[in-house]
């Protein structure tokens, strides 16, 4: 008998900005929808623990899409990208995800994402509010430089354990070793697209002067950071949570950057926090 | 009471030429690192994944790749068995606490899988400091 997992997967070609992208995304669950962005230079298979959480998976339509150019997701077929270097604008990466959400016909989905999918995912509160019922940011802050380095690809070394190890410490000494050294191969797969996502992470993502624009009071924003981030520490979160209106802030114990990632039996205890609070937000 | 210099220094050997994950992808993993722990300094010589030798009583002029500097007591804090949050590795430590990488970093970048691990062993091994 074979043991299939209930996560399936499927590719859905959408266009963005006048790229043509084949789309792949991990799917399982029915009912609220749940669509979740994994962590720059990484895959979907970050979410693997919530895909097959079925506490979670009964009561909401979960989706974890790779992003172009990560995982399954290929670059563009219609262009040239390898004649141009890759940097990932704040712009196309909201267009990138409300038009996956429109070709999916999801209503009123919640969007879950995780360091550069957290940092979008304010980003979406700020210009999409019409069209997500919540956001939940993770590992998030309105600012977060100084990822923007050249050593993720520098010809001299050898970049996949470059972006893989010098991610290692984001995650907490706590969490198990086998979903660590997980997260550190998802990491070894990833880092042609790493130095690129981090150019939208570093450098183009800046809310500092734009928080007061996001109104939680419509489209709810719960922040969550693991207290071993040392890329958006705790306070950053926090200060970013207290300048929304209607922002919340949760903080995560014994947990990193990674939280869904590196440890999925701490992470759903937040996570079942945070959309009790959205449920309560909303309806 | 910090444990004396050599007595960890053989310790330290010991735990990196039998550790599997750095010895499953050991070879190549050549280069010379200081840990510079302010009250006390050794410069660490790997040879294909093994310690060759750790100076322990280094000169003035003693040459090595890279080094990583920090007080005394962010030493002691790398070295728990579960550091607290921003000790727990030379990127969180260098980001926000006092920790500096000096030197070569390109020679770090070309070993970080197995420096990481192996600077992790000092929350086995403890700091001489």
């Amino acid at each position: 008998m074979a043991r299939h997992s209930p996560v399936t997967g499927r590719y859905v070609t959408i266009e963005v900005d006048g790229n043509e992208y084949k789309v792949f995304y991990l799917h399982n669950g029915n009912g609220q929808p749940l669509i979740c962005q994994h962590t720059a230079g990484a895959h979907n298979h970050q979410w693997r623990g919530l895909l097959e959480d079925e506490e979670f998976t009964r009561e909401y339509n979960i989706i974890a899409y790779d992003l172009p150019r990560h995982g399954k997701s290929d670059p563009p077929h219609n262009r040239e990208w390898w004649k141009e270097e890759y940097r990932l604008t704040a712009e196309h990466y909201v267009n990138f995800i409300v038009k996956l959400c429109d070709a999916l016909e999801l209503k009123d989905p919640i969007f879950m994402g995780s360091s550069f999918g957290g940092n979008v995912a304010l980003q979406l509160a700020l210009r999409r509010p019409d069209r997500f019922k919540a956001v939940i940011p993770v590992e998030a802050a309105d600012y977060a430089p100084g990822f923007f380095l050249d050593w993720w690809r520098h010809p001299h070394a050898n970049a996949a354990q470059v972006c893989a190890s010098g991610v290692w410490d984001l995650m907490a000494p706590q969490s198990p070793d086998m979903d660590r050294w997980l997260t550190w191969h998802y990491y070894s797969q990833g880092s042609e697209a790493f130095k690129g996502d981090l150019y939208f992470y570093s450098v183009d993502h800046d809310l500092r002067e734009e928080l007061q624009n996001i109104d939680a009071r419509r489209c709810p924003v719960v922040m969550m950071t693991g207290i071993y981030d040392y890329l958006t520490p705790p306070e950053a979160t926090e200060n970013t949570a207290r300048q929304i209106r209607g922002g919340v802030y949760i903080e995560m114990e014994d947990i990193g950057h990674f939280p869904m990632s590196e440890n999925h039996e701490v992470f759903r205890v937040y996570l079942r926090e945070a959309l009790r609070i959205i449920k309560e937000r909303t309806g | 009471m910090a444990v004396d210099v050599k007595t960890w220094a053989s310790k330290f050997k010991n735990l990196t030429d039998n550790d599997e994950t750095i010895q499953c992808m050991g070879r190549y993993y050549t280069c010379s690192f200081m840990y510079d722990m302010t009250d006390c300094k050794v410069i660490v010589e790997m040879h294909d994944g093994k310690v060759k030798n750790i100076n322990t009583d280094p000169a003035p002029l003693d040459p090595y790749d890279f080094a990583l500097r920090a007080s005394a007591q962010t030493w002691r804090e790398f070295a728990k068995p579960v550091p607290k949050p921003m000790f727990h590795g030379i990127w969180a430590a260098s980001f926000c606490e006092d920790l500096k990488l000096e030197g070569n970093l390109l020679v770090l970048m070309q070993n970080l899988r197995n420096f990481t691990v192996q600077f992790e062993l000092l929350r086995k091994s403890g700091v001489p400091v």
